[in-house]
């Protein structure tokens, strides 16, 4: 019994600090969130609004805007599109220069992953102002001005402000750039615990490297695959940094360069009118939406599978 | 495998950078030959192995397969089978998989692939086997199984690197009599790398041994045991290794005088030792061919440092005015510490060393 409580004791001691963290900055604004959704909480009106219950009035408007207003279709659309194509880019690419540099010599290849790096390292204002500037819509954009000189195009074209895909390609463009980073360092290490026996092995019998790649290699680091996929599908869900940036300085098309995870922060904090409590009831349809991926990969692809048992006896 | 498959390795040099890891290296392996590349660790054996599958280019020299010149051709055309030290089998595939594996990337038809799996694991006794994963085997088993991987594509020559160095000791007797009999069964060309001195005398046809990137000698495992040419062969090779102790030539009487002990120079040496006119030498013998005896003899005078019984027999080591040396004796004698004996050499089996060079004798003409 004495042994049992003194475990308790020891258990709590090692896990109170990541318990108050959890609980500080993802439990209590998680309630606070659902909370307000059910309220009429508008501009932060904290003393008038925060009582006022609306029951499910916020989901209802989510609603019947999902049904008839085409601004909010459109950034559901450009939501699913950008984190489909972005995570197809995000978690395939990072693989084919993981597995491009794992077969060339070390000196090269380790500079080739730095400079893949580079957007991950900018500061994001830096990185955007960048892209920014090269899809410019008049002719100082650079790629604008490059299509001209070669004479493909005669008048500047405002790249971001074609929808749907013009504004898409642009987002998932900037933003499919920075994320290929993640996977290509988690891919890179993992094919580097692989024995190089195995790749030898497979050599000696024959094998081309693309042989190797799909047979033994990307088997090998399935689990990576998953991991990277679960991760940026939902930091993909939530990002909204460069989103924000390219439709502030209105480089891209306001509606098709907006995803759910930015339309919640405008409506909480934008400018205007801010409702929190429709920003709110979206947040938690985010919320739901990344809960829901987060399970499939646990589940459904036996994500659970990967994660040992402990074994220390006590 | 019908074809006749020598290997020959002309002055073969290998380097990494400033690094040299194979010196001039040349060998002629013949067809059906079990050679063992035998050297301690850092000697440059995997690579030479390594060289030979074509994973690493020489940097000088040629290496012929039989009259093909494979200097330039990549691995998979040179028809190597290749087992490691670690196994590498393909964690993620059952076992029949991954001896099928080579046949799959050779388009083998699934019918012909199967009947070949099947054969190649009954030959090895794993057909049991072939729905596992690895890991659900043992060391033992996942040899096999590597083995079987390396022989389903039927090889002109089948490499081997250490493959016996991740088993328990008694395990690796086992297989070490198994593989060798399979090798002569088979009729293939086998090169064999270990460090393991033991396993080299036991299995191969001829050793050679290799130090710093260079063949100090390539013989029978008879020829590099009890001829060495160099005083490292005699002290790479045998448990425990080959006894050295200075002595000096005294030509005018034809003795050899030993840490105030004299003995006669041997005499298939007497001729060498006076043409050489040589005044210092070192004097090998192995353990097993001396004898520890009570009485005043002609020999190594000294005491008995200490004895460790092992069943059969047992070391004596003894101590000669300072320098040790290990004589094994019947077992049942009993000796004591500090006890006056003699070390009496056989003579014949005595190797004298050239003390510069460290090359025996008759090797410096």
């Amino acid at each position: 019994m004495n042994v049992k409580r003194e475990k308790l004791t020891t258990l709590s001691f090692f896990l109170s600090p990541m318990a108050v963290m959890v609980v500080l900055f993802y439990l209590v604004p998680l309630i606070m969130t659902v909370y307000i959704s059910f309220t009429r909480m508008r501009n932060w009106n904290v003393s008038k609004y925060l009582t006022e219950f609306v029951g499910f009035y916020n989901y209802h408007r989510l609603l019947y805007m999902f049904q008839h207003d085409p601004t909010f279709k459109a950034v559901l659309l450009t939501t699913v599109v950008f984190v489909g194509i972005t995570l197809i880019i995000n978690v395939f690419g990072g693989l084919a220069l993981a597995l491009a540099t794992f077969f060339i010599e070390d000196k090269p290849a380790s500079a080739f992953r730095l400079l893949w790096l580079l957007p991950r390292m900018s500061p994001i204002a830096v990185y955007s102002l960048v892209w920014y500037y090269f899809f410019h819509g008049s002719e100082i954009g650079t790629l604008n001005s490059i299509l001209m000189k070669l004479g493909v195009i005669s008048q500047p074209i405002p790249w971001g402000q074609i929808v749907p895909w013009g504004a898409w390609s642009i987002i998932i463009f900037v933003n499919g750039l920075v994320g290929v980073s993640f996977g290509m360092i988690v891919f890179t290490s993992a094919l580097n615990q692989i024995p190089k026996e195995l790749v030898i092995a497979a050599r000696v019998d024959g094998a081309s490297s693309w042989q190797i790649s799909r047979r033994i290699l990307i088997p090998m680091i399935r689990w990576h695959l998953l991991y990277v996929l679960t991760w940026q599908f939902l930091s993909l869900l939530t990002t909204y940094p460069h989103l924000f940036l390219l439709v502030q300085w209105d480089l891209v098309n306001g509606d098709y360069g907006t995803t759910l995870a930015l339309y919640v922060f405008n409506t909480a904090f934008g400018m205007g009118e801010q409702d929190q409590g429709l920003a709110a009831a979206a947040a938690v349809l985010l919320s739901v939406i990344g809960i829901i991926g987060g399970f499939v990969t646990l589940k459904v692809l036996k994500f659970e599978r990967m994660m040992k048992r402990p074994r220390g006896d006590f | 495998m019908i074809e006749m498959v020598r290997i020959i390795l002309d002055s073969i040099t290998k380097k990494f950078d400033d690094f040299i890891a194979l010196r001039n290296i040349s060998l002629k392996i013949e067809d059906k030959e079990f050679m063992a590349l035998l050297g301690p660790s850092g000697s440059g054996k995997s690579t030479l192995l390594y060289t030979i599958a074509g994973i690493y280019k020489p940097t000088g020299g040629r290496i012929y397969f039989g009259d093909r010149d494979i200097t330039d051709i990549p691995p998979k055309d040179r028809n190597v089978g290749l087992v490691f030290q670690n196994w590498a089998l393909y964690p993620h595939m059952k076992v029949f998989d991954n001896i099928a594996f080579p046949l799959e990337l050779r388009k083998v038809p699934r019918q012909e692939i199967t009947v070949k799996v099947r054969e190649v694991a009954r030959m090895l006794h794993i057909e049991d086997l072939l729905d596992r994963y690895p890991w659900q085997l043992s060391g033992g088993q996942q040899q096999r199984v590597a083995i079987a991987r390396a022989l389903v594509k039927e090889p002109d020559v089948l490499l081997l690197d250490e493959p016996l160095s991740n088993l328990d000791a008694l395990l690796r007797i086992e297989v070490r009599a198994e593989l060798k009999r399979l090798q002569k069964e088979l009729g293939i060309t086998a090169i064999y790398v270990t460090h393991d001195q033991a396993e080299a005398l036991a299995m191969a046809d001829r050793i050679a041994v290799i130090r710093e990137g260079k063949i100090l000698q390539v013989g029978t495992p008879d020829d590099v045991y009890y001829r060495p040419k160099y005083r490292f062969v005699g002290g790479f090779l045998g448990n425990p290794p080959m006894n050295f102790v200075d002595a000096e030539v005294d030509a005018e009487n034809g003795y050899l005088n030993v840490y105030g002990s004299r003995i006669p120079v041997p005499a298939q040496y007497r001729e060498l030792v006076e043409k050489l006119g040589i005044k210092e030498v070192l004097l090998g013998f192995r353990p097993h061919d001396a004898e520890v005896l009570r009485e005043k003899r002609e020999g190594l005078a000294g005491e008995v440092y200490s004895f460790e019984p092992l069943g059969r027999e047992q070391i004596v080591t003894v101590s000669v005015d300072g320098a040790f040396v290990k004589v094994f004796a019947p077992e049942g004698e009993h000796f004591s510490f500090g006890e006056k004996v003699t070390v009496e050499l056989r003579e014949d089996r005595i190797v004298l060393f050239d003390k510069k060079t460290e090359k025996a004798l008759e090797f410096l003409v």
